[in-house]
């Protein structure tokens, strides 16, 4: 088997190369075509915004796939200089290639130790690459693996515990203060573009109504139909914020929207739960004085920022064992790999040297036709099959203890020369 | 083993080792150890239900008062492992049921201390509004003990939020909303249950023509003033909309008045709550 990847990542190549040589979708099909055609090899191509990388492969050893070439078809296909590019890539063979796509599959070398859409990214390209045709045995063997790495890695570590966005830490939050989000009303102040993401999270939770807030009524009024919600106008908000139980607030404001006095005028109207305060604006919207985590739970950007910089500190934990499982993964893969080749290649060593046994003995008991009893035609047979046994014993074991032992396929490609044996 | 033969000791230290177990599963989340909490406290269920019925223990005793709403919530604790199998309920659960366990233990250490409600009621037919009585009053208990549970996570979860302790991390929770719901529900289960328990006593007292002591009789004062603090936690829930940490600090003591009167009633001459 011979495996390379060539690419480069988030830690070896700034984002102006990463988008330089990002595969676009008509890129990719044209990719996938071209590269097993020039370079007589199955292909992969993983393009995200952290990574670009390319997998190939073959069944046999030789002869090696260069990197040089693949770089100078990277270039070639992006219109980069090939010397630009060549300082930020990076590649891994056999093993280190198998070791690096498990890292990666399992989000040990993302930019979010513990990320999830990595593993999708993954899989999207090997369907795609199956799509264009140019996997063959071992990648389509090699990708399966990692997708089991991936959820082993998922499963038996705390890798993917917690959340790392905001807009996610922000639902965590509000899933501390309620239960249930069918008779909750999400009033939206303002809205940049972190505030939409937010608003996607919290739509997703299923909110009764949501009412839009702003300063400007047709920028409410555009939101509101964005997300299905109601305009308000500016100078009701006091009014829907004693009835709303989430609040989202983003807005450019230079100065607090809501102090404490205001706030607290709002509060003594209010009849019904909790409210949960999401102020993302910077600068703050809210007067933090507001919060007492019984009536009034706010948290502003620094809180839920909090949360990622702690789940990614609690992720760090888990890294070693996730790495572990990695190269365990690693060895599983390259024996098992070693041992379909092996076992592929002393089946067929056996059924040759059966076959031509069968010949010869056949073409012996043609020329001495009648001259044999049953007897001497089953002692010709034995001695002819012991003479095979003995013969193939020597090579069998070697290669048995090859793909054992070493998982290298020295003797493995020896033997298919020497007894000229093909797939 | 003749159910004759199980003690206190039998199912207060199987729930004493599900509460330690719990606690061992703060610091080490492992699922074999919830599964031995709650096989801890099953033996203890099972072991309390083998000791009620063996010993007879009547309702009408400190005993059985403080006992039954144990083995109530013992069961809540378990239905509650099964649904909340990710949240610190046992945490909460079961100090109250081994509180109750061992007050139990300290009031009365026999079971027949006053007249069984079966004797009693096989007596005469007075005795029928003693256990209406008796019962409806055990049965708030319980609600007042569901409240005070909910009241406790919700303040611990509240000091969470004020704290912005990052979710999933340490104890977890139910939402302050469900919490809140829980108290609600159970006080609003509980509040009826005690006036007619109450009502009936009255009822009972004057049938029996038992003489009024005043309000420094320990039954009356006590059970008087559980009565009227669960009454201001209602009128201030519905009325004036009052919620949060308050109202569960109002039910933490409901919950307290509701143990000495379950102790100094028993304690005291006539009996009963």
């Amino acid at each position: 088997m011979m495996l390379l990847s060539v690419g480069c990542s988030h830690r070896t190549a700034p984002v102006d190369v990463r988008e330089k040589i990002a595969f676009h979708h008509d890129q990719l099909t044209r990719a996938l075509e071209e590269i097993p055609a020039r370079f007589q090899c199955e292909a992969v191509i993983l393009s995200t915004c952290n990574r670009v990388e390319i997998y190939l492969a073959r069944p046999e050893a030789d002869p090696v796939l260069p990197q040089d070439a693949v770089a100078a078809y990277l270039a070639e296909l992006h219109g980069a200089p090939r010397t630009s590019l060549l300082p930020f890539l990076y590649e891994h063979r056999q093993g280190e290639a198998v070791h690096h796509l498990f890292r990666v599959i399992a989000s040990l070398d993302s930019l979010l130790v513990g990320e999830g859409q990595i593993a999708g990214q993954v899989k999207r390209a090997y369907e795609r690459a199956n799509e264009c045709g140019s996997i063959g045995p071992v990648l389509h063997t090699l990708f399966q693996h990692a997708h089991q790495v991936a959820k082993r890695v998922r499963s038996e570590t705390g890798i993917a515990r917690g959340h790392v966005s905001v807009s996610s830490a922000a639902v965590d939050y509000v899933r501390q203060v309620f239960d249930r989000f069918d008779d909750k009303s999400v009033l939206v102040i303002g809205a940049g573009k972190i505030g939409e993401l937010a608003l996607r999270h919290l739509r997703a939770l299923g909110p009764e109504r949501i009412w839009v807030s702003n300063r400007s009524s047709e920028k409410a009024s555009s939101i509101a139909l964005g997300c299905g919600g109601v305009a308000i106008p500016w100078d009701q908000l006091d009014d829907v914020l004693s009835r709303a139980d989430i609040v989202l607030s983003a807005t450019g404001a230079a100065e607090p929207i809501m102090t404490l006095e205001r706030y607290q005028k709002i509060l003594s109207r209010r009849t019904s739960g909790p409210v949960v305060i999401l102020d993302i604006a910077v600068p703050r919207d809210f007067d933090p004085r507001i919060h007492d985590g019984d009536r009034t739970c706010l948290f502003n950007i620094d809180d839920l920022k909090r949360i990622r910089e702690q789940t990614l500190h609690d992720r760090l934990a888990h890294v070693e064992p996730a790495e572990a499982i990695v190269a365990e993964e690693v060895q599983r893969f390259l024996k098992d790999w070693s041992r379909r080749r092996h076992g592929l290649v002393i089946a067929r060593l056996y059924q040759e040297s059966e076959a031509r046994r069968q010949a010869i003995v056949e073409r012996l008991f043609s020329r001495l036709n009648g001259r044999l009893s049953d007897a001497d035609r089953a002692q010709i047979e034995g001695a002819f099959r012991l003479l095979q046994n003995q013969f193939l014993h020597g090579p069998i074991s070697a290669l048995a203890e090859e793909s054992h032992e070493s998982g290298s396929h020295t003797l493995l490609d020896a033997l298919r020369k020497l007894f000229r044996l093909h797939d | 083993m003749p159910i004759e033969r199980v003690t206190f000791l039998c199912f207060a230290a199987s729930y004493a080792l599900a509460l330690g177990l719990e606690l061992l599963l703060l610091l080490r989340p492992h699922w074999p150890l919830r599964l031995l909490a709650v096989l801890a406290a099953t033996a203890g269920l099972l072991a309390q239900t083998l000791f009620m019925i063996g010993q007879h223990v009547s309702f009408a005793s400190a005993t059985g008062a403080l006992l039954f709403p144990a083995w109530v919530l013992a069961v809540f604790y378990l239905t509650g492992s099964f649904h909340h199998r990710r949240l610190a309920w046992g945490i909460f659960v079961l100090p109250v049921v081994l509180g109750l366990t061992l007050l139990a233990r300290a009031v009365g250490p026999s079971a027949a201390e006053s007249p069984g409600v079966v004797e009693a009621a096989a007596g005469d037919a007075r005795a029928v509004w003693r256990i209406l009585h008796i019962v409806f009053f055990v049965l708030s208990a319980v609600g007042i003990c569901v409240g005070f549970i909910a009241s406790v996570m919700y303040l611990v979860q509240a000091q969470r939020l004020k704290t912005k302790a990052v979710p999933g991390k340490g104890l977890r929770l139910l939402s302050l909303e469900r919490l809140e719901t829980m108290n609600r529900r159970a006080l609003a289960w509980a509040f009826p249950l005690l006036t007619v328990g109450l009502l009936l006593g009255i009822a009972q007292m004057v049938h029996e023509g038992v003489p009024f002591q005043g309000w420094s009789d320990p039954r009356i004062l006590t059970t008087g003033l559980l009565w009227v603090v669960f009454a201001l936690v209602l009128y201030l829930r519905y009325g004036f909309h009052l919620r949060g940490r308050r109202v569960a600090l109002l039910t933490i003591l409901a919950f307290g008045l509701l143990l000495v009167t379950l102790v100094t009633s028993h304690n005291a001459p006539g009996g009963g709550p």
